[in-house]
């Protein structure tokens, strides 16, 4: 059973992970498909992978039941594990790399409630920070804001260059959707996002084109689909708009990269995508039907059952 | 009706009422005895007369029917039918619905009132959630616990106010009712299914339970004091002493069948002896004594302090929840499915099976299951009998079975021990008491019992061997009732589908997300798969749900018509073996054509083959639904020096993608950069154009629409046009930081006039591109022109004249000065598209327009070493000597601007001039004898 599938920066490779404890990375340029890596080292069911940014090399992140976040990393053609971090107490639910801007950073959401933050400056080790209980049962996503942050839209002091704000959000077991904001080195909530009514299964930072909106999308197993929308950046004020009401759990969000198209796909199978119109209103525009107007398509015969 | 009065109880018998369920109330004076036509309120003072019906409407048997415990609601009544609890007023006679309380998706298991709250009432279904309701507000239960495993039993502790316990297959959850998203507490108290489960009435901590592996538990503080197996005997009732549980106290006997409903009457004033009131389905509805005599052997004399224990098979909660299934399920009835797992209980696939019932002795063999585990079946149907060798540990069992002619009409099979037997005589004597009741039980019902005493028998032998392989767990010797906790319950620490995943997700079986710059990654689960409960059932939120599925708790409609092997339904028992691993799988099955129950064997064979349960990952190109467009983006230029000829290109180039309304666009960008409506440099010969409506007013209404668009690209190339239009004519801003465009896109890493790159191009790995680094002079590569110093410079002017030319500035630009970051984000932003795009020449030419310094660089600095007093220098001046601190190799000449050094012997100069020289020389042009292209990144 596929429980991720992304692809890197340009689009011309496949990263996959499974149930049967695997990683599996695909050359699917021109719209073939080569099995490049078969990466193991899970030691349960692996629930989400994430490409680096490219400027760092060709990294991927890994979590999974197992407590693991494994980097790895292709030196030369193979492909390595090239760290290892076992700090979560439960299943690792989530990972996300931050904008390249911050460097390479990775937020790391589990089960024991906790999110992890690992760093690496080029040399020595990881650096790992952790926000401990940052959701009460277990934190299910996490997702990182654009480093285009709208507060930089405020006129700089002159010289000034626009220090980022480093920011993400975080869905939980506790119904909540929470921003956290680094400070002085330090994260601290900064958001308490409250609307959904029973776990949050994933969120969605909606990357900036330069609009001094930010926007969120969190789903839960509930299966409503909230637009978090927050027009002023000084005053914090995020507001929740109901996408819709699904029959089933809706499991993950994704923006397009104009953030002006939503996926939206849940327990019932099924991928719907949804628009903006420009009076503000979401409506679906399509759902995916499968197999047409595919320019690739992977079987993943040897995923083994499990 | 018959009455008979003796001096132990009082039997009156209710034929025909068909109840299942009873209640007596809290003044001990009423029962009210519940069935689907009927509900019969009885006065327990005067039992074989004057009782009353209130009649029903139901296809729906009542599941539990419960009074409020309290006064002051005395005259409420509870009482569940499938997934409605109907709260019913009993006053004067008669009695009225008087709400109803819907919410469950499924059936009601359970239902009890609160011992403090006399409006709270808490109910418990196997759709997994247990409902806490406020009877005056019945629209919706004001908490809602959710479970992931459906509840069987959930009771109020009588302490404590907010705390519950349910029971959950072999489980119990202790909840708090102020924390619903998760259980407090959780207690792996039985092997099989429980059945009864009730809190101590004076003590917070303890509870007991029973359950269908023939035990009876209480625990305090979660840890187990005392276990007692006890045999099953249908048809009575045992009172034991919790301090000691060797030996019930008294046995009531006198119910022809099984114990349904048991309750204590309240005591009246003046009377000494407490009366239990029990209802069986024999019909009778019987009230006991318990003196004084009684009163005493029971060792403390509070007898509320004796926890009256039921059998095993008394409280058949499965019976009332299959009831109602079995009326909703489909035409696939006759499929049935046996488990292979042994472990089952007779009880659980009893009542599945009625509509399957093979009516002669040959169906039934032919139907039977041969893969119970350690089962050898001999099936010889000419002579009526079969041979059963079960093996079991070091035990072996030999048994041949009679079947008489009448079976299974009322006439059970006999079953006799022959050798090579190995088990004691004790044991054997148990075993045929258990499977003389076992068929008994069906064959009343004319049912055949085969399987379900063989399966009861293997689970015995399992039960005793385990009993005897672990000596220190023998109940029989545990004379103190405070004993360390038994390793039977100790947590599950790895398991996987153990209750430690009740706060893991479940996991995604499919998924969608933007990939690249135009692609949707989207994987589903096979076509094949289907999920093994009703589509409309939600799928469950957690991990923990797997092995709920997997034990069959949850019982999936579906799951019948379901070939075995595939999911383990069977399981029962929360702690499995290696060998049933519990996979995401189990939640779904694979689709097979349904077949008749004839070709069962072959449908056994086929579960052996493996399902392919990966789907298919489908990578779609959705570039058609962006609005930035690859093609334009190839197609698209940015050149200053003929913008016409640019706004022409660019639009003929988006009518051939087909955005009409950029074509638009461009004609309009085109006008406005027409030659004669170039601002004048006097500020007072006319107003410039971009005070017009036409002029910046029209542009941000552009701007704002291809916002509301999310259209990146056109915002960007846009504000890209806008800039160019402005700075060939800007005053001095002839000082381009770009001589060559061709050098820089060509050498990223040769230069180091801050060429706007937030990003590296591909395949330069941390700090690998800064190889040509940046000197100190890299803060000022937009030269005196940069829009911000126009900005933020030297505000303090002198003349007032400057300060009006400079407001002329701001005033001629088309684009808003005040958005530039806005612009610049928009610029940047379109810049990672088109990199994604792989048009890394293209992005580099709209990051030109980009007016806000490039981010710091923050990768290998070069330190500087002044040339005349050799002090440390940043930047290009010496703070020391104040003269400059980097000389060209080749003019000799103080190097400001873009430069280039050697790595290894330091010396550099120019960019321009080092290309020149090492464009056909290897070595340093000062002749210091390093090969610095060797050396370094030249």
């Amino acid at each position: 059973m596929i429980h991720d599938a992304q692809m890197d920066y340009y689009g011309t490779r496949l990263a996959t992970c499974s149930s049967d404890r695997s990683v599996k990375i695909f050359d699917v340029k021109n719209g073939g498909q080569i099995l490049i890596a078969d990466l193991r080292g899970h030691e349960g069911p692996v629930w989400q992978v994430a490409w680096a940014h490219p400027m760092y090399g060709n990294i991927l992140a890994s979590c999974s039941y197992d407590r693991k976040v494994i980097i790895w990393k292709e030196e030369n053609g193979t492909w390595e594990n090239t760290y290892e971090y076992t700090g979560h107490d439960s299943s690792v639910n989530s990972v996300c790399w931050a904008p390249h801007d911050f460097g390479l950073m990775l937020a790391c959401g589990s089960s024991d409630g906790a999110i992890s933050l690992l760093t690496y400056t080029g040399d020595g080790p990881w650096d790992v920070k952790k926000i401990s209980n940052a959701h009460t049962i277990g934190c299910n996503a996490v997702s990182w804001a654009p480093s285009v942050v709208p507060g930089s839209l405020v006129d700089q002091p002159s010289g000034q260059r626009p220090s980022y704000i480093k920011r993400f959000v975080s869905g939980g077991c506790d119904n909540l959707v929470k921003i956290w904001k680094e400070e002085d080195g330090q994260w601290k909530e900064d958001q308490k996002l409250e609307a959904h009514s029973d776990w949050v299964r994933d969120v969605a930072w909606a990357p900036s084109i330069g609009l001094p909106t930010s926007t969120i999308a969190s789903c839960s197993q509930d299966g409503r689909v909230y637009i978090w929308t927050c027009d002023d950046p000084t005053t914090d004020n995020w507001n929740p708009k109901l996408l819709h009401k699904f029959n089933d759990v809706v499991w993950h969000v994704s923006w397009s990269i104009t953030a002006n198209i939503l996926a939206v796909s849940g327990g019932d199978n099924k991928v719907t995508l949804w628009k903006e119109s420009a009076d503000g209103q979401w409506a679906c525009i399509s759902d995916v039907n499968k197999g047409q107007g595919a320019v690739s398509s992977v079987t993943d015969g040897q995923q083994n059952e499990q | 009706m018959a009455a008979h009065w003796s001096s132990e109880n009082v039997v009156v018998e209710f034929r025909d009422s068909q109840a299942t369920a009873m209640s007596v109330d809290c003044q001990g004076q009423l029962a009210v005895l519940s069935s689907r036509r009927f509900l019969y309120i009885v006065n327990l003072d005067t039992p074989t007369e004057g009782h009353r019906k209130i009649s029903r409407q139901s296809k729906w048997d009542i599941g539990t029917v419960q009074w409020n415990p309290h006064d002051s609601y005395g005259y409420f009544f509870a009482a569940s039918s499938n997934q409605r609890v109907d709260l019913y007023q009993w006053k004067d006679g008669t009695g009225d619905i008087a709400t109803s309380l819907q919410g469950h998706t499924r059936v009601i298991s359970d239902l009890d009132w609160s011992v403090f709250e006399p409006d709270v009432l808490v109910t418990s279904s196997i759709d997994t959630y247990i409902y806490i309701w406020d009877i005056k507000d019945t629209r919706k239960p004001t908490v809602s616990l959710s479970a992931v495993a459906g509840a069987s039993q959930v009771k109020w502790n009588k302490k404590n106010g907010n705390c519950l316990a349910t029971s959950h297959d072999g489980d119990v959850r202790i909840w708090d009712r102020r924390r619903p998203s998760t259980a407090v507490e959780y207690i792996a108290a039985h092997l099989y299914k429980i059945h009864g489960l009730d809190w101590h009435p004076d003590n917070e901590h303890i509870l007991a339970t029973s359950s269908q592996d023939n035990s009876v538990k209480p625990f305090s503080n979660g840890l187990v004091t005392v276990m007692v197996p006890q045999l099953r005997r249908e048809n009575s009732l045992l009172l034991w002493n919790v301090y000691d549980l060797h030996s019930p106290v008294h046995i009531f006997v006198g119910h022809d069948d099984v114990v349904l409903e048991f309750h204590w009457r309240k005591q009246k004033e003046g009377q000494k002896d407490y009366q239990l009131v029990t209802w069986s389905r024999d019909q009778t509805l019987r009230m006991w004594r318990v003196d004084a005599q009684l009163q005493r052997l029971c060792a403390n004399d509070e007898i509320m302090e004796l926890d009256e224990l039921m059998d095993g098979m008394s409280l058949m909660p499965e019976q009332k929840i299959m009831q109602p299934q079995e009326q909703t399920s489909g035409p696939s009835e006759e499929e049935v499915a046996f488990s292979e797992d042994s472990s089952s209980m007779p009880v659980m696939v009893g009542d599945t099976e009625q509509c399957s019932l093979p009516q002669t002795l040959q169906q039934e063999f032919s139907l039977i299951n041969v893969h119970i585990r350690n089962v050898n079946i001999e099936m010889d149907a000419m002579n009526r009998s079969c041979t059963v060798s079960v093996r079991c540990g070091n035990h072996r069992v030999r048994m041949v079975v009679k079947f008489p002619v009448q079976y299974p009409n009322n006439a059970a099979p006999s079953f006799q021990f022959v050798p090579p037997t190995t088990i004691t005589s004790a044991m054997k004597v148990k075993l045929l008491k258990i499977l003389k009741d076992t068929s008994l039980q069906k064959v009343k019902r004319n049912q055949s019992c085969l399987e379900p005493c063989l399966r009861q028998l293997v689970s015995c032998m399992e039960s005793f061997v385990d009993q005897e392989s672990s000596p220190s767990d023998n109940p029989f010797s545990l004379q103190n009732p405070v004993t360390p906790p038994l390793p039977t319950f100790a947590r599950v620490t790895n398991a996987y589908g153990s209750y430690q995943d009740a706060n893991i997700p479940f996991p995604r079986t499919s998924g969608a997300r933007f990939c690249g710059a135009g692609y949707l990654v989207y994987f589903t689960r096979p076509m094949t798969m289907h999920r093994t409960v009703s589509p409309t059932e939600p799928t469950p939120r957690s991990l923990s749900a797997l092995s709920a599925y997997h034990s069959g708790v949850i019982a999936p409609m579906k799951i019948r018509t379901e070939a075995p092997g595939n999911l383990l339904l069977y399981g029962g028992s929360p702690t499995r073996s290696e060998k049933e691993q519990v996979s995401i799988s189990s939640f779904y099955y694979k689709e097979r054509k349904s077949r008749r129950w004839k070709s069962k064997r072959e449908t056994s064979d086929s579960s052996s083959r493996p399902i392919k349960a990966a789907g298919k990952v489908i990578i779609q190109d959705i570039s058609c639904l962006l609005t930035v467009h690859k093609a334009l983006g190839e197609m698209y230029i940015l050149n200053r020096g003929d913008l016409q000829e640019m706004c022409q290109k660019n639009a003929a180039s988006a009518l051939s993608v087909g955005r009409r309304d950029l074509v638009q666009v461009w004609a309009l960008a085109a006008a406005a950069n027409d030659i004669c409506l170039t601002p004048k440099s006097d500020p007072d010969v006319e107003t410039p154009w971009a005070h017009h409506p036409f002029g910046r007013q029209l542009l941000e209404s552009l701007l704002t629409h291809y916002c509301h668009l999310h259209d990146v690209q056109t915002l960007a190339m846009l504000c890209s046009m806008f800039d160019a239009h402005l700075q060939p004519q800007g005053n001095g801003v002839s000082c381009h930081p770009f001589p060559s465009r061709s050098n820089h896109s060509r050498y990223p890493s040769f230069t180091s006039s801050g060429s706007g790159s937030s990003m590296s191009d591909p395949g330069f790995g941390t700090g690998g591109w800064s190889g040509g680094g940046q000197d100190g002079d890299h803060a000022a590569p937009w030269g005196d022109a940069s829009p911000d110093e126009y900005r933020y410079g030297n505000i303090n002017y002198v003349d007032p004249r400057e300060r009006e030319k400079e407001q002329h500035d701001k005033n001629k630009r088309i684009l808003d000065p005040a958005n530039t970051q806005q612009f610049d984000d928009f610029k940047k932003c379109y810049g990672e598209i088109l990199y994604r795009w792989g048009l890394q020449e293209k992005r580099a030419e709209v990051l030109k327009f980009v007016s806000s310094p490039p981010e710091p660089h923050r990768g290998i600095e070069f330190g500087i070493y002044c040339s005349h007093c050799r002090s440390e220098v940043r930047g290009t001046q010496c703070a020391i000597c104040k003269g400059f601190t980097f000389q060209c190799a080749i003019c000799h000449v103080s190097v400001r601007g873009s430069s280039n050094f050697c790595l290894s012997c330091g010396h550099g100069g120019h960019t321009a001039h080092m290309l020149e020289w090492f464009s056909n020389q290897e070595v340093c042009p000062t002749g210091c004898g390093c090969h610095c292209l060797l050396e370094s990144t030249f």
